[in-house]
């Protein structure tokens, strides 16, 4: 399928400075490590690698920034005020705008940390297992949610990845459940009442129509960082893998296809009953598995990317044998692929750009912090929340995105913090916060097409699949949505609208109380001086008879605003 | 009215430079410079008539007469000598100087969702790229950004099975139709038959004008504030958008849309149908300077969903959506012609693929991709020819076989569009506008 031409050979980046001891012994250690180990768990030497606390990696975080910044005479941009940080943090980590009463009590917080005890906060709430599960369905199963066939494959991906972001399931463990599920657990078997839909991860396979080639492609892209399917058709003209590499991985899932091509029951219908669930059914693995390339008369044997073999023992099963050389310590890729990852959904950008490319001719913007930041969530058991705390306690997570308070334009200096749009469901889930909407639609209901019910509608609508979220654009369609469509409407309407008809009416504000209880609960800020000036002469010039009204429009002009569609 | 304040030289530069403006800046700059509203230079406009369901070639441009797979239609004669098409396409028959028929299309994809983004997109829908449909990525190049009404219109949409098919994908929502008269399915409503609307397109009947001008300069502030401090390409770009949707609501580019400034004779001549009403209304979009306007025709009768999907009762369903076809289309050309827009404008007709010469138990014809037609017309587009051959019983390709690649490759050689242009993906790859292992077809371009 591939019709592209690679981009030209990048130089790497020159380097600003010499190799810590540290740096250089960790570098010198993946080289060894990766060079020729298919099976590196028990490589000694690991243990004794010095373990970082959170705050220890951010700090080491905004040293190696900092270092390119003084390199290059970057002035950094001037930390976010507090508002800001609010609302970048909630979003990112939960998936939308802060309460009007959470906006106040971060403020009004004089207690020390308050920035870090925010971040646990939000960290142990129920929206973030869900906001991650969202992130990670999109990226395995990508638009799953714009194509009708696809459709019904998101709600029980997401249930299933949601109780593994909610237990903290290691990273190395759920992506080998998901490459390797053999029987469901407790809890996908026996959901809560109140959810609709029964875990499972096998949309996965459903998605990728459990082709070898497809299974293979999307898992070397999503969790070694590495775009193979290029060689699908012909050798890579760049980059290592050629056409028999890809084809030596899909070998791997062969046995994904017989199950599914047999019609047997195994799959779908044990999924259904809560059973067990063997997509591969009960594989025969042959030592010398291997697989003939379509059209040609070419035939591979399964080999890892790195051209070593497994070293068969009857019984094994391929697939297992693959997720454990994915998932080894000694595989560099699939710790720098998460890592990259988790920094794309913090910065906008990954420390690869873009993340889906890590590959020799595409180096990260800071290679040693790369290597050091994945050597860690490696050692501190594949831990997102470890991720998290580090990088939103970072110097550069706490930059301000304003363009007039210093930083550069060059976004892989991290010097500045990017405006990113806010995903469909980001948005959906902060208009509902703001205006104070009640969705009766469970979560997981509504995605049938045609029956555009509040959640889905907005899916549909402000889909965006641009490159990258620090890119994306609104269309002329959604401007319209936001402008006059039923949702604004209601939350702009003096009865309906729920923020709105309680700030109008609480007997206890007055007007620039009431003006600013909207902006809280909008841009989840104070007004500035010179907006509460303006909306309150307007509020005011409108008359008391009229005064409800004109807090309708302050308050339609705050939800249409670029600031509150942005993730600032 | 309010208005926003207009974009400075530099915002350009930072929009062209991002991406969100795409295609020639210069002769924007040059309207800029002159400060004038001339109209920039007559550009080229696609017009793609999508049938959704799959037309039957062997019933309207690829007749076997006389063949057991033949059916019950007969062919004409038509104003070029030797080349026939269907009887219920007499309109089209006169004018078929202008039309190049391709009879050779042959792709391996059966299914409507799938040959929906097949043909719409060029490419089958795997792995991660999310190709962008054709009327993207022609509006790209061919659109001004500026332009009042939105550079890509999608009329009357059936996109139920394949809404990817109907997206900018990896080029960004910027490049995304606007919708007219988006439906999911069912007929309309009786009295509101034809409506082909723009969905939110005017404010909550409750909210005057007056209200609305209020709330815009509320928000104008709000942005402008926040913009000065935030001088990025999306701060800029969302602001745009809103403009832009302001425009389309307010001036008199939004009366592009109302299709009650034409005379009845006119909209009668096209067809009260939706169809009919979305060329006239293709035509008005046109003559505006709209580059890429595509209208569905996805059934007849009040029917709304994958109208030429013909398992059943074929020939009766064939020959009432030929009439529509052929009363909306011919009159286009015609009506293109008289305004000196044909030559400039390039007429497309497909389907997502075609239908089997075996005519099945139930008098239907059921999805058959291996040997079908398309039609091109208009500008840049040499007609009076049929292009490549099927069998006597067309069930294979005899002659000159067409891939789906070919084809989109002649379609934007037609607009003057290098097929070799690239687009970054959303995984970061350059991806040309079509797969570079197609080739246009020579003989059909003028």
């Amino acid at each position: 399928m591939c019709m592209t031409s690679r981009r030209g050979w990048r130089q790497p980046r020159a380097r600003r400075r010499t190799l810590t001891p540290q740096g250089a012994l960790a570098a010198l250690s993946i080289a060894v490590l990766w060079v020729g180990t298919a099976k590196a768990g028990d490589v000694p030497g690991i243990s004794l690698r010095r373990e970082l606390d959170a705050a220890a990696l951010a700090a080491l975080i905004d040293r190696d920034l900092a270092g390119r910044w003084d390199a290059e005479g970057i002035v950094p941009a001037r930390p976010a005020d507090d508002a800001e940080f609010l609302r970048r943090v909630s979003l990112d980590i939960v998936g939308k705008i802060p309460s009007v009463s959470e906006v106040r009590a971060f403020l009004d917080d004089r207690g020390p940390e308050k920035r870090r005890r925010l971040v646990e906060r939000l960290l142990d709430r129920g929206a973030y297992a869900t906001h991650f599960a969202n992130a990670w369905r999109e990226l395995l199963l990508p638009g799953a949610n714009n194509n009708l066939e696809t459709r019904g494959l998101a709600p029980p991906f997401e249930a299933w990845l949601k109780i593994r972001f909610s237990a903290d399931t290691p990273y190395d463990r759920w992506v080998t459940e998901l490459l390797t599920p053999v029987a469901m657990t407790e809890a996908d078997a026996n959901p809560p009442a109140r959810r609709s839909t029964v875990a499972s991860p096998l949309a996965f396979y459903q998605f990728n129509e459990r082709k070898p080639e497809n299974l293979a492609a999307n898992t070397s892209r999503v969790f070694l960082g590495t775009q193979v399917q290029c060689a699908q058709c012909h050798d890579h003209p760049l980059a290592r893998w050629k056409r028999r590499e890809f084809w030596a991985l899909a070998a791997f899932f062969g046995s994904a296809a017989p199950a599914e091509t047999r019609g047997s029951s195994t799959a779908d219908e044990a999924g259904e009953n809560g059973k067990t669930q063997t997509p591969a059914g009960p594989s025969a693995p042959v030592p010398g598995l291997s697989i003939k390339i379509p059209d040609t008369e070419m035939v591979v044997e399964a080999k890892f990317l790195d051209g070593s073999s497994p070293a068969w023992r009857p019984g094994d099963d391929p697939r297992r044998e693959l997720t454990r050389w994915i998932t080894s310590r000694g595989n560099p890729y699939f710790a720098r692929a998460a890592v990259n990852r988790i920094w794309e959904h913090f910065f906008g950008r990954g420390l690869v750009d873009p993340v889906d490319d890590m590959d020799e001719s595409n180096p990260p913007s800071h290679p040693e912090l790369f290597d050091e930041v994945a050597r860690q969530f490696v050692d501190h058991g594949y831990d997102f929340k470890y991720l998290i705390r580090a990088i939103t306690s970072s110097r550069a997570y706490q930059l301000t995105s304003r363009t007039d308070f210093g930083g550069t334009d060059d976004p892989s200096a991290f010097a500045r913090m990017p405006l990113r749009r806010m995903t469909p469901e980001q948005l959906y889930d902060s208009l509902v916060e703001a205006t104070g909407f009640r969705d009766t639609t469970p979560r997981q209901q509504g995605a049938v097409f045609g029956v555009e019910t509040g959640r889905a509608a907005f899916q549909a609508k402000f889909a965006d699949q641009s490159a990258r979220r620090s890119e994306a654009q609104t269309s002329i369609l959604q401007a319209l949505a936001l402008m006059n469509g039923t949702f604004v409407a209601d939350a702009t309407d003096l009865q309906r609208g729920g923020t709105l008809a309680a700030v109008a009416d609480a007997p206890f504000l007055d007007t620039p109380a009431r003006i600013e209880a909207l902006f809280m609960a909008s841009l989840n800020r104070p007004s500035e001086p010179a907006e509460a000036e303006q909306f309150l002469a307007y509020v005011q010039q409108a008359g008391p008879d009229g005064e409800k009204a004109a807090l309708a429009d302050v308050f339609w002009a705050l939800l249409n605003s670029a600031e509150f569609i942005m993730n600032h | 009215m309010f208005q926003y304040p207009p974009l400075s030289r530099r915002d350009l530069m930072r929009l062209s430079s991002a991406g969100v403006i795409a295609g020639s800046m210069s002769g924007w700059f040059e309207a800029l410079a002159r400060g004038a509203a001339a109209r920039p230079a007559r550009s080229r406009s696609c017009i793609l008539l999508w049938m959704s369901g799959g037309p039957s070639q062997m019933d309207t441009f690829d007749l076997k007469p006389g063949h057991a797979h033949g059916g019950t239609f007969k062919e004409i004669e038509t104003r070029v000598p030797g080349l026939k098409i269907s009887e219920h396409l007499p309109g089209l028959a006169k004018q078929a100087d202008k039309l190049a028929i391709v009879r050779s299309m042959t792709t391996k994809e059966g299914d409507h969702s799938r040959g929906t983004y097949l043909m719409r997109n060029g490419y089958l829908p795997q792995g991660p790229v999310r190709y962008p449909t054709l009327g993207s990525l022609v509006s790209k190049e061919l659109g001004r950004p500026e332009a009042e009404i939105p550079n890509f219109v999608s009329i009357a949409p059936y996109r139920f099975f394949a809404p990817a098919a109907f997206s900018a994908g990896f080029l960004g929502p910027q490049f995304d139709p606007l919708l007219v008269g988006d439906g999911v399915g069912g007929g309309e409503e009786e009295g509101d038959r034809y409506a082909l609307k723009v969905a939110d397109l005017a404010a909550p009947a409750d909210v005057s004008r007056a209200t609305v001008d209020q709330r815009l300069g509320l928000l104008g502030s709000l942005n402008d504030r926040f913009i000065s401090a935030h001088d990025t390409a999306n701060s800029l770009g969302h602001r745009i958008a809103y403009e832009r949707a302001v425009m389309l609501m307010r001036s008199a580019s939004g009366s592009a849309f109302n299709l009650d400034e034409e005379s009845s004779e006119a909209r009668d001549a096209y067809g009260r149908n939706r169809f009919g009403q979305g060329c006239l209304l293709a035509r008005r979009l046109v003559e505006r300077g709209v580059p890429f306007v595509e209208v569905t025709l996805s059934g007849v009768d009040g029917n709304n969903a994958l109208g030429w999907d013909t398992h059943v009762d074929n020939f009766e369903m064939v020959r009432k959506l030929s009439q529509a076809l052929d009363a909306a289309w011919s009159r286009l050309m015609i009506e293109l012609a008289e305004r000196g827009l044909l030559d400039t404008t390039t007429i497309v007709w497909m389907g997502e693929f075609g239908r089997t010469p075996k005519i099945n138990p139930s008098g239907g014809r059921d999805h058959f991709p291996q040997a079908w037609s398309t039609v091109l017309a208009g500008g840049g587009v040499q007609g009076g020819q049929a292009v490549g051959r099927t069998s006597p019983d067309g069930e294979q390709v005899e002659d000159r076989p067409v891939q789906v690649g070919d084809l989109l490759a002649t379609i934007v050689s037609a607009l003057k569009i290098d097929p070799a242009t690239q687009n970054i993906s959303n995984v970061g790859r350059p991806i040309k506008v079509v797969d570079p292992s197609a080739n246009p077809i020579a003989e059909v371009l003028s």
